[in-house]
């Protein structure tokens, strides 16, 4: 084994696409300081009781752990909304903000495919609001987001967990039937869903509910076609609820943006209310994802109802190279090399130029030959006794 | 285009029969090839032919928008897509079979299970007892016979391979087990207007 090498599902990121990511870092900075979002930075390292005790327990599986010189177990950011919601909930004392991170996060499990051990991760969260107009400007803004990083084609894929919730608060489910349900449901897959169901001993209305879940999916009419598949409150709530987020939106002017799915079955327990997920055909998996999780801080001692978004940059890395979307990268604009004894002269120039807004590479070396092998637009060679240009 | 992921094998042809009458031009696949990638003359479709236990994984990059696979391999791969439909072809089972005269080996401390599905075996055995997993690629019935094993884990369709070889089903652990259609998360939505005709055309093919 070469100790030269990475570990499984990390990557380091060299200067092309370093450049490219700091690129996208930058335009979404501008994005999110536009509409008055605030910076944040979490710690990396948290400890493990923090969120193996909480309601919303993450899978110790999923958690890179290390021990503390104490002996404690320690973990690496295992997810960043809910470190923003302890710092919420712990050291924000108005229980209100807009805030943006970028921020890592790690899975020690996930691997392969579209996935990565160490998520790159830009988000923004919304805390201390409620209401489907706050829903409705996340949706926008997430829309906005992606196109601003340079993503063409982009579409907001939006459901509701209140409405799998409320068909499956009837039926009577432990949480550990009503998960397995719902991931059943979460992959479309209606078959093992109602055979769940059927022996929990579900009503034939909640069944034939279930069973057009994995098809409802798709522009406005779903809200009509969901609204007669049952009589649950909490459910039909659900759809008003989108019904309202979806007549905001296209007021803004972002319905072509989105499309609808009431068969999202992201985890039941962290989303209180709509899911969404940022997509584009040349990725595979989601660009973007986010929700409502009203009562995440609540672990942390605080309700604060929150909504937010993360970005895997990665993916967009690579959805923007194939989209044909990539910045250009920028070629310096001068090159300065001098003789010996004119390194004074040679540096002044250079940040004359440099004031001036030029991006300037001073050469290592003496000499006029080394010029010949950059590929800036101007090319200097500096003199003892003046400028010479080349 | 529509790219689809299909399994090399036991479903191959059903697969492209299926996809015939729902008006996709498979005559391509009729081709004698060794090509893996293939198109249809009218360029609408792109063919991956891979192994079945491979099919998941093109459809959950997205590399294949759809791809028909068997229920057992999607328990197996736990892969992160959408079952679109059950296809309700080469129906089987997972199921646990050994001697039957030796019936009580299922309660041992420690069991030895030849199988091809480790990931399966292992969820399945979690409760019970401590096993002892032997991965095996391909003739598992060997397994007991040879005494590698104590009993094995595998698909069951006809049970002929079993009876040959003086072994029974023990227990069927997941019955109803078919081929699906199975589709990328991000294709459904942003192929919606190529993709969902066809898998309705499907559905009604099937039903």
């Amino acid at each position: 084994m070469s100790f030269k090498k990475l570990p499984t599902g990390v990557q380091d990121i060299l200067p092309r696409e370093c450049r490219v990511l700091w690129s996208v870092r930058d335009r979404l900075t501008r994005a999110f300081e536009a509409r008055g979002y605030e910076p944040v930075l979490s710690a990396a390292v948290e400890y493990y009781d923090t969120y193996a005790n909480i309601r919303n327990a993450l899978p110790q599986e999923r958690m890179f752990k290390f021990t503390d010189s104490d002996g404690r177990l320690l973990v690496l950011r295992p997810d960043a909304t809910l470190s923003i919601s302890r710092i919420a909930a712990t050291k924000l004392p108005e229980g209100q903000a807009r805030l943006y991170y970028f921020l890592d996060k790690w899975d020690a499990q996930s691997a392969g495919g579209n996935k990565t051990r160490e998520i790159i991760q830009a988000g923004v969260e919304r805390l201390g609001e409620e209401g489907a107009f706050s829903d409705a400007q996340t949706l926008a803004f997430a829309i906005d987001c992606m196109h601003e990083m340079g993503l063409s084609d982009c579409i907001l894929d939006v459901g509701h967990v209140g409405f799998m919730k409320g068909l499956l608060e009837e039926c009577g489910l432990s949480d550990a039937e009503a998960e397995e349900v719902r991931a059943s449901l979460n992959a479309k897959d209606g078959f093992n869903a109602e055979r769940l169901l059927r022996r929990a001993g579900a009503k034939e209305e909640t069944l034939a509910a279930v069973r057009a879940l994995p098809t409802l999916f798709g522009g406005a009419e779903v809200f009509a076609r969901a609204g007669k598949l049952t009589k649950n409150a909490r459910a039909l709530a659900a759809v008003a609820h989108l019904e309202r987020v979806h007549r905001i939106l296209a007021e803004m002017g972002y319905e072509r943006s989105v499309c609808f799915d009431l068969g999202t079955g992201k985890s039941l327990s962290y989303y209180s209310g709509i899911v969404f997920s940022g997509l584009v055909r040349e990725v595979g998996a989601p660009v973007l994802s986010g929700g409502r999780y009203d009562d995440l801080a609540d672990d942390f001692g605080k309700h604060i109802p929150a909504v937010g978004f993360a970005i895997g940059l990665k993916r967009v890395l690579v959805a923007l190279e194939r989209q044909g979307n990539l910045p250009a990268q920028p070629v310096f604009d001068a090159a300065i090399s001098c003789e010996e004894g004119a390194e004074g002269r040679a540096d002044a120039l250079a940040k004359q130029l440099i004031a001036k807004g030029l991006r300037v590479t001073l050469a290592a070396q003496y000499g006029k030959d080394v010029l010949e092998k950059t590929n800036a637009r101007e090319k200097w060679f500096v003199t003892k006794t003046g400028e010479v240009r080349i | 285009m529509i790219n689809f992921a299909l399994p090399k094998g036991r479903l191959a042809e059903k697969s492209a029969e299926l996809l015939r009458t729902c008006g996709v031009d498979t005559s391509v696949l009729e081709e004698d090839t060794r090509k893996l990638v293939l198109e249809s003359a009218d360029r609408r479709y792109g063919f991956f032919l891979v192994k079945p236990a491979d099919v998941p994984a093109y459809v959950e990059a997205g590399v294949a928008d759809l791809g028909i696979v068997g229920k057992d391999t999607l328990i197996e791969e736990g892969r992160d897509l959408y079952e679109m439909l059950d296809l309700k072809m080469g129906e089987c089972r997972l199921s646990i079979a050994g001697y039957p005269e030796r019936r009580d080996v299922l309660t041992n401390p420690h069991l030895r299970v030849a199988t091809k599905y480790v990931n399966t075996a292992r969820r399945v055995f979690a409760d019970r007892e401590e096993i002892e997993i032997i991965p095996l690629h391909g003739s598992i019935e060997l397994a007991p016979v040879t005494g590698l094993a104590d009993v094995i884990f595998d698909v069951v369709q006809t049970g002929s391979t079993l009876k040959a070889n003086g072994l029974v089903v023990l227990e069927d652990v997941y019955t109803g087990i078919t081929a699906r259609l199975v589709a990328n998360k991000v294709s459904l939505k942003t192929k919606a207007e190529e993709v969902l005709p066809l898998i309705e055309k499907l559905r009604e093919a099937v039903s």
